[in-house]
């Protein structure tokens, strides 16, 4: 009820907000990223590919589209759906990727097969869905990821969650939290219940629903109380510190639970070590949609959003549906949900600008050839006027192009400098090209 | 229909004391830390899903129709109604055998009503409406109606006979998912007193 400003709608449609799509309109879903937009996402995803080369990982293309049955190894039926799918030319079930992590273990298990193991993989890519979901009516979305293939145990689940949250550092968030969990401790209760498989079956669909009425009601009928029900029952509660661990383990007694529990507080431990024990908590009732993780869960939130910027696991599981047996671990950053998220916190990158405008006339256009090529010799962003100009058109040019400065070249001898400020001196061009970088630096 | 319920609620749990006279026309009052927004009910889950509310008292069937997304924490008990199919008084149709291949049904309900068929193991035509949904049979739209009641009187008054339930509903409270993660202690405490002044009735 403490409410937060109301999302910003996804861009409406564009020309025409009539039913009719014009020619200049993108697909339904579909949208077109304009400079601001797309220089600041890829900035993030460079900044995040960069910090996973940093931590050793290895960049990776897979391709856009994969044999619908390859995919079908990986995903549950809803993500399944949601794949947009078609005929290839000799019949078979083509899809169009809707996240990395199957792919990449099918690449793990065909062409790096005999690649020893541990592997370090990362990939940015977008990925399609044929519909958006509850939180959205974009069907292609922008992701970066990482995979660490090969490696079991705390200290490879730690070091994937710490490196999801340098990501966020990198890609210049400042306000976000790391909620850790372990798909283990809620299978190990469900199995200690001993239910009935239909009563199980309920009990599984209201958890992935998040309906805790229909939990309660289900469990309600079922004869035996004990406190592993209740714990079930607290789930959504089931947060905190360290001190969770304790409080649940004196609740469960099945070996399961028991042994994701003194996992999590090993992660726990290792991720105090990476300097992360002021964003982490421990969730022992996080509810994940993949249903591949089979081990330490995590998902990384962000202020305002109510929804997650990142979110990982492990998934021991998946690999051997492809014929290579292995533990592995791994995440995915969402780069739509982190600009988002620094748009609204006012952490939006201070957006790259052009330097210089570089106009000529008469004589000068060699002049202002090299000016400009010198300016961007030095790192800075220069534009050369495709025409001839005098200095007054030059000026209303200069306002169209947006840079900070205006240089224009008349002859060899000097340039007219003009600053935002608007004051115009004549200087020889290499005093120009100094004054600018020393400027820039 | 759940406002005032809401409010008793909000009330006895010490959450927030509003009176419902006071309220008049405005959506978003702020009282004693506590943002209050008045909206639409089918609305309540997009406010709660999207983060622009952290919590949200709402009938189940507007659940059915808007499902994930959040948790569905309590049954708050009040608001009690029933979604049922309903045929005019002089048609044929009674239970599930009598029931054409495809029956052709208007409703504010889609999911749920397609859900129900489906269970059912038979076909419907979905007419979506937005209210007066008791018309339809009347003047020929549909056979029949899945539509909410609580005393069954805007049925009789319409000649509609209920044929079967479709599913029972009353008030919850739903939340965020992320707003349990990064606001969970301050949450977790408004959730306790709102389920306790339940349970104390």
């Amino acid at each position: 009820m403490r409410g937060k400003h109301p999302p910003v709608a996804a861009a409406g449609p564009s020309a025409s907000t009539a039913a009719t799509p014009t020619t200049t309109d993108a697909a339904a879903g579909f949208r077109d990223l304009l400079p601001d937009e797309a220089e600041s996402m890829r900035g993030s995803s460079e900044a995040i590919l960069a910090e996973m080369r940093r931590w050793g990982y290895r960049y990776v293309v897979t391709p856009t589209l994969e044999p619908e049955s390859v995919l079908s190894l990986g995903l549950g039926p809803e993500q399944r759906r949601r794949l947009f799918k078609f005929a290839d030319a000799d019949g078979s079930l083509l899809a169009i990727v809707g996240e990395k992590t199957v792919p990449v273990a099918r690449l793990v298990s065909g062409r790096l097969r005999s690649a020893r193991l541990p592997l370090r993989l990362c990939y940015a890519a977008s990925v399609l869905a044929n519909d958006g979901g509850r939180f959205s009516n974009r069907r292609e979305t922008h992701q970066a990821g990482a995979e660490l293939v090969g490696a079991a145990g705390p200290v490879a689940d730690a070091e994937v969650i710490a490196l999801a949250v340098r990501c966020l550092d990198a890609a210049g968030l400042r306000r976000y939290q790391v909620d850790v969990g372990h798909s283990e401790f809620f299978h190990g209760l469900l199995a200690g219940l001993r239910l009935d498989a239909d009563v199980e079956v309920g009990v599984k669909a209201a958890l992935a629903a998040r309906d805790f009425v229909s939990l309660e009601r289900l469990l309600g009928a079922t004869p035996l109380k004990s406190a592993e029900q209740e714990l079930l029952l607290r789930f959504p509660a089931l947060r905190g510190g360290r001190e969770i661990l304790d409080a649940a383990s004196r609740l469960v007694s099945n070996r399961r639970s028991e042994q994701a529990l003194d996992e999590l507080a090993r992660v726990h431990e290792l991720l105090g070590l990476h300097g992360l024990g002021e964003v982490v908590s421990l969730d022992l009732g996080a509810i994940r949609d993949f249903d591949y993780y089979s081990g330490v869960t995590f998902e990384a939130f962000g202020p305002d959003l109510g929804r997650s910027l990142a979110a990982g696991g492990r998934y021991d599981g998946l690999l051997e549906r492809f014929g290579r047996p292995a533990p592995a671990t791994g995440f995915v950053v969402y780069l739509d949900l982190v600009a988002e998220a620094m748009a609204r916190s006012g952490e939006a990158p201070v957006l790259p600008r052009i330097d210089a405008a570089v106009a000529w006339s008469g004589k000068g256009l060699k002049q202002a050839v090299r000016l400009a090529s010198s300016l961007r010799l030095f790192g800075m962003r220069a534009v050369l006027d495709t025409e001839a100009r005098q200095a007054a058109e030059a000026a209303d040019w200069w306002k169209v192009i947006g840079a900070s400065n205006l240089v224009h070249c008349s002859g060899a001898a000097t340039a007219a400098w003009t600053s935002r400020k608007g004051k115009t001196r004549r200087l020889p061009p290499e005093q120009v090209v100094g004054q600018l970088s020393g400027a820039a630096l | 229909m759940l406002l005032e319920g809401s409010l008793e609620l909000l009330a006895e749990a010490g959450v927030a004391r509003l009176d419902p006279k006071q309220l008049g026309r405005r959506l978003l009052i702020e009282k004693d830390g506590v943002r209050v927004v008045l909206v639409r009910p089918a609305d309540v889950p997009a406010y709660v899903d999207f983060g622009a509310a952290d919590l949200g008292l709402v009938g189940k069937d507007q659940l059915w129709e808007n499902p994930g997304g959040h948790y569905e924490l309590v049954d708050l008990g009040f608001g009690a109604c029933r979604l049922v199919l309903a045929v005019p008084e002089s048609s044929r149709l009674a239970g599930p055998d009598t029931w054409p291949p495809v029956l052709r049904v208007a409703t504010k309900y889609p999911r749920a009503t397609t859900a129900f068929f489906a269970a059912n193991g038979s076909g419907a035509d979905i007419v979506r409406l937005h209210g007066s949904v008791e018309l339809a049979p009347q003047v020929g739209l549909a056979d029949a109606i899945v539509d909410l009641t609580a005393t069954g009187n805007t049925l009789r008054e319409n000649r509609l006979r209920v044929v079967a339930e479709v599913g029972s509903s009353t008030a919850r409270l739903i939340a965020n998912q992320a707003s349990l993660k990064t606001r969970g202690d301050e949450l977790q405490a408004v959730v306790k007193h709102l389920a306790e002044a339940v349970r104390k009735g």
